[in-house]
Parts: C-alpha cells; sequence; structure tokens
C-alpha cells in the first residue's frame, strides 16, 4: 500500500503543438490543411519526430525517414525539431505545475509526474483536479491525457492506454490494469515483442505466470526491460518515489511600502545593495536590470538598464537609474516597488594589479553602461575591423552594449593610409600618364605635382555585393612636391566598358 | 562494359585543322586547372581554349600534388596545337609551394613516386575524398633530380628569405623564384626585391600570374570554391578571398607589358618550358611480361595457348571458318603487339577457374575468336555472327576493353590475386572523377551565397535528374522563387557554372591497371577508401586517351549462384557441369520461359521481361540474345519492339528500304537487318545503317557511338543527326525512315546493347533456365545462398520454388547448415532445407560452430547452448524463427526456454553458481499460438513463412466482400470489373513507361499484376507509396495470356495485416521495388558492384 496518489500528464503532441504555438506568436500561424511534419537527425537522414493533424491524415508516420514520407506526401512541410527548446518547456511545465501540488518532475519527452497527496481536496477533489489540470494545459495549447492512480507505473499505464481522466483507487488497482497492454509497463520495444511471441499480450497475462518462471527469466535484466519489476512498481509493490527537484533561484528584491509614494528613486539604491549581495552569494553577476513599480490603482510600470559585462557593483548599476525615474508617471503613487535581474552570468573576480588597484577596463564599462543609460544603446558605438578589400568597408560600428569581448583582430593585408576620407574626393587631371597616377592634379583648389607614387593596388568590387556595372579601383600612393603622401585612386579601366573615362578620386592621407 | 551512372558528359574541343600558333617569348607556367580541387575554377576545354586564342604556342599546368587533370590538358591541348608541359604543383606539409617541371620521362617518374608516396601516407584513403598529400621536405629534395623546380614564394618574403638557403642546399635543381605581377600595390617592389634575392643566390626570376581561371569572370566562380573549402560564406570570407580578379591566364604580351623591367623572368619561362621535354605521348605501355614463359615470344605463345584452347573447343576439328577468322585475329593481334594483353587476362581468367570462381566476358571482346578459344569468353563464333572489327580495328586507335564478370562474392580473392601476382607497385584501380551534380551544386552555392537552407531546398528540389544540366527559370519559378532577385539569379548562374566541376576522386569500380614497370612511376597511386585497394589518379577516359589498356574485373551476383547451382548439382544429382557443358538448345527450357516463368533467371526475371517472353515465345539461342537486348530503354524508346513482334509472328510484311540503284547495291540494309527482322536491335547494327547506308567513315561512326554512349546532352547528337539524314537522303532513302532510324539510333544512347554483350548474357540467361527448369530444387537453394542478388526477396524465390514441386522445408537447428542444402527425400529427389542464414540477424560463426558440434541430435536448448557454445541472443533468435520443432518445441514454448538460459560463460569455476538458485523451473501454461500469429513471426523473423500466405486467414472475409482472388482473375474475360486485394510485391515505375507506375500484388494463389496510370497514380499516391496490403478495383486487360488489372481505385487495408497477430506485420518487398530502394541513389558514391541493369529514372 502506498498511501500516494500520482498523477500522470502526458502530452501526445508536445513537440508539435509546441512548434505551431512559437508559430502562432511569432505571427505565422501554419494554416491547419497543410501537412507539417517536425524531423530529427537519423542514422540515414532525418527521421520524422512529430506531426500536425493534416500529415496524420495524409499517412505520414512517426519514425520513419523523411525521404520516405515526401515521396508518400509531396506538400508535406518539414522543419527541424527543437528538441532541447521542448525539453527546456517541459521543465518550466513541470515548475508551472506546482501550482498544484509541491511534488513534480518530468517524465519522458512528453510527460509530467505529480505528487497530488492530500492536495486534490484544495481543488474540490480529484475529478476537479484533472478536469482543472486539463483545462489549464488546453489553454495553453497543449492537449493532454491523464490519470491518477496509487502508483506512478499505474497512473503511467492509464494515461496512455486507459480511459479518459482515469481515477485509478487502491482497492481496484489489480482490476483496473489487468486489461492495459503489456506496452503500458514503460518496457523497450524488443522486450514486448519477446512478450507478444510468447503470448503474453496484457498485464494480466503476466501476473498470472508464476511469479518464480518470470524471475527466473528476467531477474538480470534491465528495468526496463524487466515486467516484474515494471510490474511490481505499477502495482506498489516497488517504490518509485516522485523526487521533485529545486527551482533555479531567482534574483529578485520586493519593498512593500506601507504608504503609496511618489519617487521610487530613494529606495533604488537599497534594493541594488540587497540585490547584489545576492549576487556575490552566487557568484555571478547581471546584464540586464529591471525596476518595476505596482501603483495602488492597478497599473505597473518598469524600467530596464542593461550593462555591457556582467556586474554587481550596487553603486553602479543604482546610477544607471539616474534620470529614468522621472519618466515613471506615479499617479496616485505606488506601494511595491521590486527588482529583478536578468541575464545572469557569472563572475570571477580576479585581481588585476599587485598592489590591489582596480583596473582601468572596468572603470571604461562603467562608463559605457553610463552612457548608453543615459543616451539610449545606439549612441554608444565601438568602430570594429572587417575582412573587406574595399577600403570603406574595412570598418563597422556596433552597439557597445552588443560587443563581444576579445574580437577577432583583423590587420589589412595591405597599407593603409592613417584618415581616410568619407566620401573619396574627386580630383581634376591635370596631367595624364599613360600608366601610372597622373603627373598633376588639382584638389581643393590646390594644384599638385606627383614626384613619387607606387602601386597600383587593385581593387575589384564585390561582386556579391556591388550594384552590377561597379567599376574597379587602381589605387596609387602619391608623393607630392611637398612630401605629403595621398592615397589617389581611379575608378574604373580604359577598356572595361563601363562607362566613360575613369575618373579619379583621393581617398585618403598617409602620416 | 560498365554502366557507370555518374559519368558526367565530358567536354572536349571540337576543332579541326586550326593553325598551330607561332612560337612566343612567353609560356604560362603556373595554371591551376579544377582539378587542384576547390582552388582552380576552369577546365582543360577552358583554359586551352583561353591559351589558344592569346597566342600561346605552349602551357604549363601545375595541379596541386595531383597529376589528375595532366591528360585532359595534354589531349585538349593536342587540338589545338599547343604544347602542354606538363608538371606539378607541390605543397609540402611544411606550407612551401613549389612548381615542379619534369626534364624528361625519368623526371616526371620521379615526381609521380614522390605523390604516389605522399598519397599512400594515410592507409585509410582519406586522400581521395580530401586531395590530402602530405610531402615532406625530404620527399621533395630526394625526387628533385631531373625536376626543375620553382620556388614560389608565399606573402611573407622575410620568411622566404630565410629559408631558401636551405632550400637551395637541399635541392639543387631549385633554380628560379616565381614572381607574380598580380596589381597589390607593393608588386614593383616585390619583384625588385625577389630579383636581389634570386641574384644573390645566382637564381633568376620567373614570370608567371598564378593562373586560377581562365577568364576574369570566373572570378565569383573561384571565390565560392574558396568559401566552399573553408565552409564559410562569402559574406564572412573577407580576406580568404583575393581583391581582385588578375589571376586568369593573360597573354604573353600583356605579361611581357607587365614584367618590361624584368625582361629575364620572361626568358626564364621560354627556358624552363623549352628544357621540360616530356610529354604524356612518351607514356609507352608496357604489359606485365610474367604471363609469357621465359623464352617464348608472345605472339607465338597466344598462337599455342589459343590453338590448343580451340582444340578443347571444338573437339570434331576446327571448322575452317574458325580457323580463318583466328588466323586474321592472331595476325592484327600480332600487329599490334597486344599479345600479352591477352596472356593477363587470360592468366587472370585461368587463375579464377583454378580455384573454381566462375567467370565469364562480356562486351565487345565477345566478338573475338581467340577470346572463346582463351575460354576468356562463351559466345561461339561458329554459331554466331561476329564482329571482331567492333573489338579491335587498326584504324581506331584504341585499346580493345575486355571485361570480365567474376562471381560477386569472389570477386575480392581475383583482385587481390592480381595485387599479389603483380605488386602494389605495378597493379592499380582507375580512379572515377566524381563530378559537382545539380543537386550539390546548388546546395553548396547556396551555403555559400547565404540562401537559407529552404531556398536552397527548393532549389534543389526542383531538379529532376542527375543531369539535367542547367537550373532553369521555370523551375525556379516552379519552386516558388523570384529569380528577379539579384542574389538569388547570382547564386543560380554560379551554380550552373559549378555543375560538372570535378569534386574529388572516387574509386572504379574494378578497372584495372597492370604494367610491366612501377605503375608510381606513370601515374601517382594512392590507397583505396576499402581496405586492400590502390587507385590510380586517372579515370578511364584519361586512360583510353593515352592508350593503356586496362582489365575490368567485376561481379556478377548470377555467376555465383550459378557456382553454387553446379557445386550442389554435383554433390546430390551427381551431375558435374560447367558453363560450356550445360546441354545446348533444349526444349523444356525454351517451353518454360515461353510460359513466362523466370523467377530468379538471369537478366529476363523481371516484370518487363516476364511479360515479353510469351510474346517473343523463344525457341532458340538467338531468341535469348534478342530478347535480352530488347526490353531495354533503347530499343523500347525507339519504338522497335512491336515492329519486332509483328514482324517476327508474320503479321507485317519484312521490307528492307533500299538506296536509288546508282548509290549501292538494293540489299545493303537486308545484310545488315535480316536477323533480326528489319528492326535494328542492337547497336552494332545501328553503327552499320550509318555506315552503310549514311557512308560514315569508320572514324565518324565511332564519333557517333561515343556520342550515343556518353552524351545524353542534345547538342552533340543533333549535329550527326543532320549528317546522317542528309546523307541518307541523298542516297535516295525516303526521308521519313531515314529520321526513323536515327530516332532508333537515339534511342540506343539511353541504353542499348551491342550483340556480343547480350550474347554473353542470353547464355547465362540459358544456363540459370536450364537449372531452374530440370533442377528447381538446387536453382532455389542456390540462389537463395547468393542472396542479396535479383529482383526478387526470398519469400518469391521460394514460393516460386514450391509452386514447381520443390519441398521446402523450415530452418531447424538439427538438420539446417549455415547455406540452404539439399535433403534427400527419394533417390533422385531432393528437398530445400532453409539454412540459418535466412534467419534475421543470425551469424555466420555462431551458426558454423552449431553446425560442427552436431555429431549428435540437440536434445534440449540446454544441450545446445552448452555444446555450440552460443550466446543467449542467438538462442532467442534461433527460438523465434522456429528451429526448434525436431525437439517438439514450437515457436513459444521454444522461445519460453531461450529466455530462461542464462547468458554465462561456460568455465568450471562459474558452473557452481550457475545452478540456478530459483530451483527447477515450474512447467507453465502458456496461451497456444495461433496459426496467423505463427505466420506473422516467421515474416518477421525469416521474412517468409511455409505455414500459410497470410491473405489466407482474410480469405474469408474477402470473399464476404466480393474480392476475387488471382486464380479467379486469370479466367477473367477482357474488360471485366474487379476488386482484388494482395501484398505489395514491386512497385516500378520504369522511365520509358511515361509515368505509368507498375504494381505486382501477391495473394495465396498467385500474382496479379496492376497498371496504374499517372493519373490515378496521383490520387493514391499515399497508398502506392505507403501500403504494404492493397485492395484494389479495376478493369481486366488481357493480351493473350498476359493479364493485367488497369487500376481506378486503391485502398491501403495494411490494418488487416497488422490485425492478424496485434503487431506489425512486415511484408517481404522484391529487391526490384524502387520505392524501398530508390533506384537512384542520393549520394556521389561509386557503385561497389557493377549494375547490370542499368537505373531507371528516379521513382517520385
Amino acid at each position: 500500500m502506498t498511501g500516494r496518489r500520482v498523477v500522470s500528464i502526458f502530452l501526445p503532441q508536445f513537440a508539435m503543438e509546441r512548434w505551431l504555438r512559437a508559430m502562432e506568436q511569432a505571427g505565422n500561424a501554419a494554416p491547419d490543411d497543410l501537412p507539417i511534419a517536425l524531423a530529427t537527425e537519423g542514422t540515414h537522414g532525418p527521421v520524422i519526430h512529430a506531426i500536425n493533424r493534416t500529415a496524420r491524415q495524409s499517412g505520414i508516420q512517426i519514425g520513419e525517414r523523411v525521404v520516405d514520407m515526401r515521396a508518400l506526401c509531396p506538400a508535406l512541410q518539414v522543419e527541424y525539431a527543437d528538441l532541447q527548446g521542448d525539453r527546456r518547456l517541459l521543465d518550466r511545465l513541470m515548475l508551472w505545475a506546482r501550482q498544484w501540488c509541491p511534488w513534480t518532475v518530468t517524465d519522458g519527452v512528453n510527460g509530467l509526474i505529480l505528487d497530488t497527496t492530500g492536495s486534490d481536496h484544495l481543488f474540490g477533489g480529484e475529478a476537479e483536479l484533472l478536469r482543472e489540470i486539463e483545462t489549464r494545459f488546453a489553454l495553453l495549447g497543449f492537449s493532454i491525457q491523464l490519470a491518477v492512480a496509487p502508483t506512478w507505473g499505474a497512473a503511467w499505464a492509464l494515461a496512455r492506454f486507459g480511459p479518459v481522466r482515469a481515477i485509478c483507487e487502491e482497492t481496484d488497482l489489480a482490476a483496473r490494469l489487468a486489461p492495459l497492454p503489456v506496452k503500458s509497463l514503460r518496457l523497450t520495444h524488443d522486450t514486448v515483442v519477446l512478450l507478444h511471441r510468447l503470448g503474453l499480450k496484457t498485464i494480466v497475462d503476466i501476473a498470472a505466470i508464476p511469479r518464480l518462471s518470470l524471475a527466473r527469466r528476467f531477474k538480470r535484466a534491465d528495468l526496463k526491460d524487466n515486467p516484474l519489476l515494471r510490474l511490481d512498481q505499477a502495482m506498489g509493490r516497488m517504490a518509485e518515489p516522485v523526487s521533485s527537484i529545486e527551482e533555479q533561484p531567482q534574483f529578485r528584491i520586493v519593498c512593500r511600502l506601507a504608504e503609496p509614494i511618489q519617487d521610487p528613486a530613494p529606495y533604488v539604491p537599497n534594493l541594488c545593495v540587497d540585490l547584489c549581495s545576492q549576487f556575490e552569494a552566487a557568484g555571478a553577476g547581471c546584464r540586464r536590470l529591471r525596476l518595476m513599480v505596482y501603483r495602488t490603482d492597478g497599473e505597473v510600470s518598469a524600467v530596464t538598464v542593461a550593462t555591457s559585462r556582467p556586474s554587481r557593483t550596487a553603486e553602479h548599476l543604482a546610477r544607471l537609474f539616474d534620470g529614468k525615474l522621472e519618466r515613471i508617471n506615479p499617479g496616485y503613487g505606488f506601494d511595491l516597488i521590486t527588482l529583478e535581474a536578468a541575464a545572469i552570468e557569472p563572475i570571477t573576480l580576479a585581481q588585476h594589479c599587485l598592489d590591489g588597484g582596480s583596473d582601468e577596463t572596468l572603470q571604461l564599462s562603467h562608463l559605457i553602461d553610463r552612457l548608453t543609460a543615459r543616451y539610449g544603446p545606439r549612441s554608444v558605438n565601438y568602430p570594429v575591423l572587417y575582412e573587406s578589400h574595399v577600403p570603406e568597408r574595412a570598418q563597422r560600428w556596433v552597439a557597445a552594449l552588443d560587443r563581444t569581448p576579445g574580437g577577432t583582430a583583423t590587420v589589412p593585408l595591405c597599407d593603409r593610409p592613417i584618415r581616410i576620407l568619407e566620401p573619396p574626393e574627386e580630383v581634376r587631371v591635370l596631367y595624364d600618364l599613360p600608366e601610372g597616377p597622373p603627373a598633376k592634379f588639382v584638389w581643393r583648389r590646390q594644384s599638385l605635382q606627383v614626384t613619387r607614387y607606387s602601386g597600383p593596388e587593385r581593387i575589384a568590387p564585390e561582386w556579391w555585393k556591388d550594384r552590377p556595372g561597379t567599376r574597379l579601383r587602381d589605387y596609387f600612393k602619391v608623393e607630392d612636391q611637398t612630401g605629403r603622401r595621398l592615397w589617389l585612386y581611379r575608378e574604373g579601366a580604359h577598356d572595361d566598358g563601363r562607362g566613360g573615362a575613369p575618373r579619379w578620386f583621393l581617398h585618403g592621407m598617409f602620416a | 562494359m560498365p554502366q557507370n551512372d555518374h559519368q558526367h558528359p565530358r567536354r572536349t574541343l571540337e576543332v579541326e585543322n586550326l593553325a598551330p600558333n607561332p612560337r612566343t617569348d612567353y609560356v604560362e607556367l603556373g595554371v591551376t586547372s579544377c582539378f587542384s580541387f576547390l582552388h582552380g575554377a576552369s577546365d582543360a576545354v577552358d583554359l586551352v581554349a583561353t591559351a589558344w586564342e592569346q597566342g600561346y604556342d605552349a602551357l604549363g599546368i601545375a595541379d596541386r600534388n595531383t597529376m589528375a587533370g595532366v591528360v585532359r590538358i595534354h589531349a585538349e591541348a593536342r587540338k589545338v596545337h599547343i604544347r602542354p608541359v606538363i608538371g606539378c604543383r607541390v605543397e609540402l606539409v611544411t606550407g612551401e609551394a613549389f612548381l615542379a617541371y619534369p626534364r624528361d620521362r625519368a623526371g616526371y617518374g620521379r615526381l609521380c613516386a614522390m605523390l604516389t608516396k605522399g598519397k599512400m601516407s594515410k592507409p585509410d584513403g582519406e586522400w581521395q575524398q580530401k586531395g590530402l598529400c602530405e610531402i615532406t621536405i625530404k620527399d621533395l629534395a630526394e625526387h628533385s633530380e631531373g625536376v626543375q623546380l620553382i620556388a614560389l614564394p608565399g606573402r611573407d618574403l622575410t620568411r622566404f628569405e630565410a629559408e631558401l638557403p636551405r632550400l637551395l642546399r637541399m635541392m639543387p635543381t631549385l633554380r628560379h623564384i616565381a614572381a607574380s605581377y598580380l596589381y597589390r600595390g607593393d608588386d614593383r617592389a616585390r619583384i625588385n626585391r625577389l630579383d636581389r634575392l634570386a641574384r644573390t643566390h645566382g637564381l633568376s626570376i620567373l614570370a608567371t600570374n598564378d593562373v586560377h581561371y581562365h577568364i576574369p569572370d570566373r572570378r565569383p566562380l573561384q571565390d565560392v570554391m574558396t568559401c566552399i573549402r573553408e565552409k564559410t560564406t562569402i559574406a564572412k570570407a573577407g580576406f580568404l578571398l583575393d581583391a581582385n580578379a588578375e589571376r586568369h591566364l593573360k597573354s604573353p604580351s600583356q605579361m611581357i607589358r607587365l614584367f618590361a623591367e624584368w625582361p629575364h623572368a620572361i626568358r626564364a619561362t621560354r627556358e624552363v618550358a623549352d628544357a621540360s621535354t616530356f610529354s604524356l605521348s612518351e607514356l609507352r605501355y608496357e604489359y606485365p611480361d610474367e604471363t609469357v614463359p621465359e623464352g617464348k615470344n608472345p605472339d607465338a605463345y597466344l598462337a599455342e595457348l589459343t590453338w590448343a584452347g580451340a582444340h578443347d573447343r571444338y573437339p570434331n576439328g576446327v571448322s575452317e571458318k574458325i580457323r580463318a577468322t583466328l588466323n586474321k585475329e592472331l595476325a592484327l593481334i600480332s600487329k599490334l603487339d597486344i599479345a600479352r594483353y591477352f596472356l593477363t587476362i587470360h592468366d587472370i581468367v585461368d587463375y579464377a577457374r583454378s580455384i573454381g570462381i566462375l567467370c565469364q566476358g562480356r562486351g565487345s571482346a565477345a566478338n573475338s575468336a581467340v577470346c572463346y578459344c582463351l575460354k576468356i569468353t562463351s559466345v561461339d563464333p561458329d554459331l554466331n555472327d561476329l564482329l571482331f572489327e567492333r573489338f579491335i580495328s587498326e584504324e581506331r586507335r584504341e585499346p580493345p576493353d575486355i571485361d570480365v564478370d567474376f562471381e560477386h562474392e569472389r570477386r575480392e580473392e581475383v583482385i587481390q590475386h592480381i595485387y599479389e601476382k603483380y605488386g602494389r607497385a605495378r597493379a592499380g584501380l582507375c580512379a572515377t572523377v566524381i563530378h559537382y551534380r545539380p543537386r550539390m551544386a546548388i546546395r553548396e552555392v547556396g551555403k555559400v551565397m547565404g540562401l537559407s537552407e529552404d531556398i536552397t531546398s527548393a532549389l534543389a528540389r526542383t531538379i529532376w535528374g542527375s543531369f539535367g544540366r542547367e537550373i532553369g527559370a521555370r523551375e525556379a519559378a516552379e519552386a516558388g522563387l523570384d529569380l528577379k532577385d539579384p542574389h538569388l539569379s547570382r547564386a543560380i548562374r554560379l551554380a550552373d557554372q559549378m555543375i560538372g566541376m570535378p569534386r574529388h576522386l572516387g574509386q572504379h569500380v574494378g578497372g584495372f591497371i597492370l604494367t610491366q614497370f612501377p605503375l608510381s612511376h606513370t601515374v601517382p597511386i594512392g590507397t583505396g577508401a576499402m581496405p586492400d585497394r590502390s587507385f590510380i589518379e586517372w579515370d578511364k577516359d584519361d586512360i583510353d586517351e593515352l592508350g593503356i589498356f586496362k582489365v575490368d574485373v567485376l561481379g556478377l551476383g548470377m555467376l555465383t549462384c550459378i557456382r553454387k547451382a553446379f557445386d550442389l548439382l554435383e554433390a546430390h544429382h551427381d551431375r558435374p557441369l560447367t558453363l560450356a557443358t550445360v546441354p545446348q538448345e533444349d526444349k523444356g527450357v525454351y517451353d518454360m520461359l515461353c510460359r513466362g516463368e523466370s523467377v530468379g533467371v538471369f537478366q529476363v526475371e523481371s516484370r518487363a521481361q516476364m511479360n515479353m517472353l510469351p510474346r517473343l515465345k523463344p525457341r532458340e539461342f538467338y531468341d535469348l540474345v534478342i530478347q535480352v537486348a530488347i526490353v531495354r530503354p533503347g530499343p523500347i524508346q525507339g519504338d522497335m519492339v512491336h515492329p519486332y513482334l509483328r514482324r517476327r509472328s508474320g503479321n507485317e510484311k519484312i521490307e528492307y528500304p533500299s538506296p536509288s540503284p546508282e548509290f549501292g547495291p538494293p540489299d545493303e540494309l537486308e545484310r545488315i537487318l535480316k536477323r533480326t527482322f528489319g528492326v535494328p536491335i542492337f547497336q552494332e547494327q545501328a553503327m552499320k545503317i550509318a555506315m552503310v547506308a549514311a557512308e560514315f567513315s569508320p572514324k565518324e561512326a565511332n564519333q557517333l557511338r561515343k556520342a550515343m554512349a556518353t552524351f545524353r546532352a542534345k547538342g552533340l547528337v543533333s549535329a550527326h543527326k543532320e549528317m546522317m539524314v542528309g546523307r541518307m537522303v541523298k542516297r535516295g532513302y525516303d526521308p521519313e525512315f531515314a529520321a526513323r532510324c536515327f530516332g532508333q539510333i537515339e534511342g540506343f544512347g539511353e541504353y542499348g546493347f551491342p550483340e556480343s554483350h547480350a550474347a554473353s548474357f542470353a547464355h547465362l540467361v540459358y544456363v540459370s533456365s536450364w537449372i531452374k527448369c530440370y533442377y528447381p530444387d538446387v536453382f532455389c537453394a542456390a540462389l537463395l545462398n547468393s542472396q542479396p542478388m535479383g529482383f526478387y526477396a526470398p519469400a518469391q524465390i521460394v514460393r516460386d520454388a514450391r509452386e514447381n514441386g520443390v519441398e521446402v522445408r523450415a530452418p531447424d537447428v538439427n538438420f539446417s547448415e549455415w547455406d540452404n542444402t539439399l535433403e534427400p527425400i527419394s533417390p533422385g529427389r531432393f528437398a530445400v532445407r532453409l539454412g540459418l542464414r535466412q534467419i534475421d540477424g543470425m551469424k555466420k560463426p555462431a551458426s558454423e560452430r552449431l553446425v560442427k558440434v552436431r555429431y549428435a541430435p540437440f536434445t534440449d536448448l540446454e544441450d545446445l547452448k552448452s555444446r555450440a557454445g552460443l550466446d543467449a541472443g542467438t538462442l532467442r533468435r534461433l527460438a523465434a524463427a522456429d528451429t526448434f520443432r525436431s525437439m517438439a518445441l514450437d515457436r513459444r514454448a521454444a522461445l519460453w526456454q531461450a529466455v530462461a538460459l542464462k547468458n554465462a560463460p561456460d568455465l568450471p569455476l562459474f558452473t557452481a553458481s550457475e545452478t540456478r538458485d530459483e530451483g527447477e523451473d515450474l512447467s507453465v501454461e502458456l496461451p497456444s499460438m495461433p496459426k496467423s500469429e505463427q505466420v506473422v513471426a516467421d515474416y518477421q523473423t525469416l521474412r517468409l513463412s511455409l505455414k500459410a500466405h497470410p491473405l489466407s486467414f482474410l480469405r474469408t472475409s474477402l470473399d464476404r466482400q466480393g474480392y476475387i482472388s488471382t486464380r479467379t482473375l486469370s479466367n477473367a474475360y477482357h474488360g471485366k470489373r474487379v476488386v482484388l486485394a494482395g501484398i505489395v510485391l514491386i512497385r516500378q515505375r520504369p522511365g520509358s513507361a511515361k509515368g505509368v507506375c507498375f504494381i505486382t500484388l501477391e495473394d495465396e494463389v498467385g500474382v496479379a499484376n496492376l497498371v496504374v496510370w499517372p493519373k490515378v497514380m496521383e490520387a493514391y499516391r499515399a497508398t502506392i507509396m505507403g501500403a504494404r496490403l492493397i485492395a484494389v478495383r479495376g478493369r481486366v486487360q488481357r493480351d493473350g495470356d498476359i493479364i493485367h488489372v488497369v487500376a481506378d481505385h486503391l485502398e491501403d487495408r495494411s490494418d488487416a495485416l497488422n490485425r492478424l497477430a496485434d503487431t506489425t506485420m512486415p511484408t517481404p518487398i522484391a529487391r526490384a521495388d524502387e520505392v524501398k530502394r530508390p533506384v537512384r541513389s542520393p549520394h556521389p558514391r561509386h557503385p561497389r558492384n557493377v549494375r547490370i541493369i542499368p537505373k531507371s529514372r528516379d521513382f517520385h
């Protein structure tokens, strides 16, 4: 006698329903009449993992190869299944299910187990509880089958092979399980086939075999191949407790106020200090912070700030809210403030200087955070080198907050001037030479004479990016009569058939 | 004649009589062709054509650590009178790179030996996939004698400067440093620095443009290749790509202008080119000598063997006709000096015979009486009209091609014998160049161009066959893609260029090259991806080009079957036979074939062949030759089948069009076509029509043959069409007739058989039919023992045997061996005992152990387990397959006991602990197993059941629903509407049938053939592709004894099968089924065993 009540929840369409829900949320809901399948990589190419209703009606079968099924139904749309995403969502659902009882675990890839011993009365009895669970899942967009029984095994079997919302009492456990197929004992396919060949097709068939004979044959088999142990589990002769796992810690500070107030600013530093002490205990820091104020009239406002690297300096975090809190409309005031951290990353402490002094770059990141908080993420940018032969494309700006630390440093292959004119300035050629740069040209109304040059460096347009008809450039390093070194280029060649005579531009100056 | 499915139509220059270019001062030596896989972006044709236009008189070729592309350059360059300078670009594992140009044959040999060493360094044949070749500086130094080396400085000149003295010390033949003017900004400074460096060391710089493509427009393709190689996308590739498109082939004058300041760099190129005099034409092929006994002349020895063989072949004396033929052939062989080639093949065939491997030559070799006398082929020239000219001809300066089939299970023994006898250094298999096919091209280019996965797969899906040469706008629109998007259309254009580029080298199925001197001095060799194989870098076209002879060692499943049948005949029926001594022209055999009973028989067992047999009614050997040749896509598409049948049955007058009298004798066509009633059926006939009626010269005819064989693209064929039709009309033939003739020839372009080939096959058809006809028991056992092969699954073979009165017995641990065996019933009568090999998952060693210890019958499972040392899994498998009946245990009881046995080692120490702690086993009453479940379990474990047919359990219910059985069907009149149900055996959609799908269903009494028209096919696609049991409604179509059901409505009733035992019931699908076994493998891998039946098109 176990004395426990276990609910088994089976989500037969879990992966597909999650995918459909995600598509719907993305505003890209898949039409009902389109056969859709999710696939995973198998040993011989992708294999069907989940299908929607239309696909099932078209004869698509789970576990078959995608190519075979495509041949069967050419209209089949195949997407890759996100197994990890499914896993994560199931984990979240498991926590979410703790609204009904404190002990919940996931069961396989598409099931949940709830130990509802003693908590069903809160919902008006087991029948009501099951109905409530089913309704709540349906609202989330998941169809489920579920059952409650004294053991995990029995609940599992009844949820999958029993009647709708089966409720099995301890006294009729054996009778309820008897007609179910051996498959419902959570056995591997091979064992099920073996039992079938032996003529043992239902649980009652197995129960009828003398225990000794079964033990003789399955004593050493693993649990998942062992009908005897599985039957014992289902019948409650062998314990199988629901061992619930702990939730991830949440970094959240709640401040309840006795009186509604108008300005949250004075509370922020203390909230940050409290939060940072939590961080310190966990050895982590955050890159996003959200302050929420709950107004007495039910309105909620939120302010979010971000940092460029994980931080747990209370003072610094508090300063990021400067000037942002005024934007909150206090209305009649608010009586609840929460501070939540997101994007938690571990911080490893490292001493940077022998004398224990602080690190310069840390200061810089604080500055970046403050500037970004003040002027918006698009206002603070970093230049990064980018691998392109075209000079004006050789660098890019990225938002400081998005910068990944320690990016690849790429050095241009050829000499580049210290200053580049953007855009290049056209020069007027006074005296042209057949090869090389012009001997004399006018730039910004100065007449310059080329005394020395090197080149050309030919840079062709990036064919995958540039408009067709873009001309190539021949770059020359030239030195004028005063010793200034300039970077000139000729756009196009005489015989390239892309427009008229080539034009000359000045693109930069060397030191 | 291996049917090589992934052969890409090879591009060649079609030019005649171009004037040679005058001698130039500059020769480009740094040319990288597309055989530097994913480096070079232009093939030999483009490079050579551009070089000729630009006025080159010589062109160097230097691919990265490979000689794979040199033959193509050599062949193309000679056409336009450019001297190919053969070399290679050596890249060392340490990063240094050189251009290497051998001065002479010896230098070339050393270079090849070095590359061989590099490719052999890894034992697993990785080089073929990845172009891996590990050469160290020491290797290069050791092989550098007679090789002019040109150092290629990298970007880092300082490093190069530091290394140079060491390189010079090691390699005295390093006399030049390559300098390139590639518009990188610092070219002048760089070249000057290299020049100074060269002078200090007493070297010279040498100008090269480091050519990677023939025209600047190819730069995008080269960039894409770089991205594929580096596994990145075009947007992320950055500095991996070149800044400009300057690495194209520049004209000599352009190069001279660029290097105006360094005239000695230009001079150096000419000097190097002139000093390397080696040409691939010098590769004189030397046959191995050991096939000729000491002190004998090969010609005389061949003649000796031939005449000796002739006496064996014709014990009643050699006829005058044969004598004359042999003399003629021997004279020609002697004249062409290829006697040793015949001796080599004779030797291989002899070896195979000596260890009891059946073999038979096929292809054009069967045209030779010498080959017949040497017992290489088995088509008697006395009975058949053979064309020796098709095999060897003087004007066709091409090597003869002798393909020999061996038993597929033992072909490896022959291959290893060749390696053993001639040594690794002297024997190698041909390579096959794997080209980019459209799907692969669009996938890889799409990935590089950053197209999303769904777009590329949508594009790839639009490509139907594997060799549609381009991706058309229509197909793209079909896939819902907008070609106006410039990025997409650019990707498609690039993919288009990519199609046909070589991707890597694969292994030819069995083309052997044997030489007298080490092969590694002729061509680089590498270890193969299969163990114990080594492969040369050239493919079969390259070898043909150079006039090197090869031997095709191929595998054929039917030979295995026949050999096993001969063994059984000798052992049980006391009737020793060989391929040659099977009684000829037996009436019973032809009677059987006329009834269309050919399950398991070689070649004529397909459904199309089976339907043809009762119509063609073969009565003699030559009818079989036609039967083999006529049911082919070629004759079917050329619409030759029906005219032939009509004329044969006398329903149509046989007439031979004739030319105007002034042009030739009126019976010129009759002479060619008489044997086939005026319908061209064989390839030779088509050729002869072209030669006689259209007066093609032998050379032109040969071109036509090649066009037919290799080009499926229409371009070249249409030129021939004009020529042929035009000439025939001019000679007074009816234009319509001429066009029809060409249409028929065109049909052969797909797949036609030469007569000799068909004759070789027909021989095997006859032999296998004879065995089937007189010894169905032997045939059944041998066929099962040779699986997998042929069209049918074991279930159908067994069923056929039982229908022919053979008793087939279930496998049993006390009677069965690994193979299927014969058990005597009464004197001269035998039953087939199924072997343990029929059991799914059974391993051969376990079964051999079992047989070895069966000195007395096994009494129970424990006894079997302890004596044979079987593990629990095997015991369970045996029990599940119901092999314990002789111990009076049915499947269920045996399995119940088998599960109880422990899987423990049989050591004395542990026997004590083995004693059961549960005590004696209690007897348990298990529910008895109904017959339907037994049958399903049989199918699950053996894939066949001797107990009953699954449909027999459903018959009562089927009868009640009005379904007829196939027995009733055989009496149905034409046009009758019927409903019937059966298990799906084969689904086929042959390319020649215009989308019609053929399905064969089976019920407990026989089979029914369904015809599904494309419209019905579309409507019931899911049923056809997925169902195991189909219920069909349709009309009966009768044509003599041939009955089809034209389907109107199909229904998937697999559920009824599953209900037989509450579990999935697998059905035995024939091997020829095109759904379960798609005819075209999606991966560009080479077929390990040659396909005899060329594949038809994809099913979907």
